[in-house]
């Protein structure tokens, strides 16, 4: 027995100002196993072909349809309408720039931040194209994979009551970067040398553990797990000076 | 680059602030529970609360720890509220967030705001009647919570407790490797059970015989 669906979407176009932000509802028949990836396509085919929204993957790899389903940021490819009930809102995420309608820009963000913090492996030692890579036991490899994991979709910064109020706060997703690089033992940043960036009020000591992060990370990403680890590494630098 | 930020940095004072904030709330929980388990001695009848009060009082744990507390208490609310939503926009910001979201964790530090104050006003009024009638003894506690102070001590204590708990819970979130799913339940039965023994001392301090005692 199929459903009627009722949308309600998020509707503004930045090169158009003068049409102020609205929501506008839709109606859609549902079908087996539909997810809002193929009902939004249907909708922008069918009703409204001037529907803004972002997918690539269409798998939960790419993380670039992440949005507010009924309030709460997830990725639209993966969520199933049977999962929801019959009125579905869905907005932009929050804390990134509109593109228009449902998309929005993580990518300057994202890249903003993994400048910020310098998201890549520091070593002297110098690279032999020709050498046998380094032996690294398999928990730290575990744990590297699973930070690593990361899609940078945004919305554990969307879910992030910090990173609405406050902007220059780098979220869960840069705290979750900075775990990766402090256990792997190929970076030779100490902790102390991040800690400018990482140890202070725009780091991991705005975070003020509300954990909505570690709820909805569609890639269930333990970010209650690598919060803490930053934040205890932190705090010890803080003490311990160099 | 910015001049005046770039003068003011000093990083290590927010950590140092965060953890002010952990040691401040620990020894306020333990403070908490210690003084729940010491006024629940009048179960055991005025002659244990009595004795214990003036142990306390003997080994001048009251005269230090009384300024202790009070100090704890102004610090750890200071440093706490630090990060209270208090301009107009992000108070909207955060409140309109919380409803849309509907996430319990998120809505807790709702919760931590508005019982922290209540405390800091509750606890104040407490402090102060008692410090008015010192030394503590189970004939004067008794008077007062018969003389109208019953209510006010026992939305104290079911907020101090609820403050206390979640804080204890968002300590666990932040510092611990542990999976938050394991304690919560844990936490929920500890405040019901401090919650309870608290009741049953004002209750046993309401119907206790003023005028025998004295």
């Amino acid at each position: 027995m199929s459903r009627f669906l009722n949308f309600s979407i998020f509707r503004y176009n930045p090169a158009t100002p003068e049409i102020p932000p609205r929501m506008q509802d839709f109606q859609l028949d549902e079908t087996p196993n539909m997810s809002l990836f193929i009902a939004l396509n249907r909708l922008r085919e069918e009703q409204d072909p001037s529907l803004m929204f972002d997918f690539v993957c269409r798998a939960a790899v790419c993380g670039s349809c992440a949005m507010l389903i009924n309030g709460r940021p997830g990725l639209a490819c993966k969520t199933l309408t049977q999962d929801l009930p019959d009125k579905i809102t869905l907005m932009p995420l929050p804390v990134f720039k509109l593109v228009g309608d449902l998309s929005v820009d993580t990518g300057v963000w994202f890249r903003g931040l993994n400048e910020n913090l310098e998201a890549w492996i520091h070593t002297d030692k110098p690279f032999d194209p020709q050498g046998l890579e380094d032996r690294m036991d398999n928990p730290t490899a575990h744990a590297i994979y699973d930070a690593e994991r990361c899609i940078e979709c945004g919305s554990c910064i969307a879910a992030c009551a910090t990173a609405n109020m406050r902007a220059d706060f780098i979220g869960a997703a840069g705290l979750n970067r900075v775990a990766r690089f402090l256990i792997d033992p190929r970076d030779e940043r100490q902790p102390y040398q991040v800690f400018e960036v990482v140890g202070t009020d725009e780091g991991v000591f705005g975070c003020i553990g509300l954990m909505a992060c570690d709820d909805i990370c569609p890639m269930e990403i333990p970010l209650q797990q690598q919060l803490a680890l930053v934040r205890r590494k932190m705090a010890l630098a803080s003490l311990k000076g160099k | 680059m910015y001049l005046q930020e770039t003068l003011a940095k000093s990083p290590r004072w927010e950590a140092w602030m965060e953890l002010i904030e952990l040691f401040t709330g620990l020894f306020l929980l333990v403070f908490l529970q210690f003084h729940m388990l010491a006024v629940a001695t009048i179960i055991l009848g005025p002659a244990a609360f009595n004795r214990d009060a003036l142990m306390l009082d003997e080994y001048y744990l009251s005269y230090i720890g009384i300024p202790l507390v009070i100090l704890a208490i102004i610090v750890h609310g200071l440093v706490a509220l630090r990060k209270a939503p208090w301009r107009y926009k992000e108070m909207a910001i955060f409140i309109q967030h919380s409803r849309r979201l509907a996430h319990l964790d998120t809505w807790a530090w709702f919760v931590q705001i508005i019982t922290g104050m209540a405390v800091l006003i509750l606890a104040a009024i407490h402090i102060w009647n008692t410090l008015s009638t010192w030394p503590i003894e189970a004939a004067k506690s008794a008077f007062r919570i018969q003389s109208g102070s019953f209510s006010n001590l026992f939305l104290l204590l079911l907020i101090a407790e609820i403050h206390a708990m979640v804080g204890l819970y968002r300590i666990l979130v932040k510092w611990s490797w542990i999976h938050r799913q394991k304690f919560t339940k844990w936490l929920v039965y500890a405040t019901i059970g401090f919650v309870a023994l608290g009741f049953i001392a004002l209750v046993v301090f309401y119907f206790l015989d003023v005028k025998g005692l004295t």
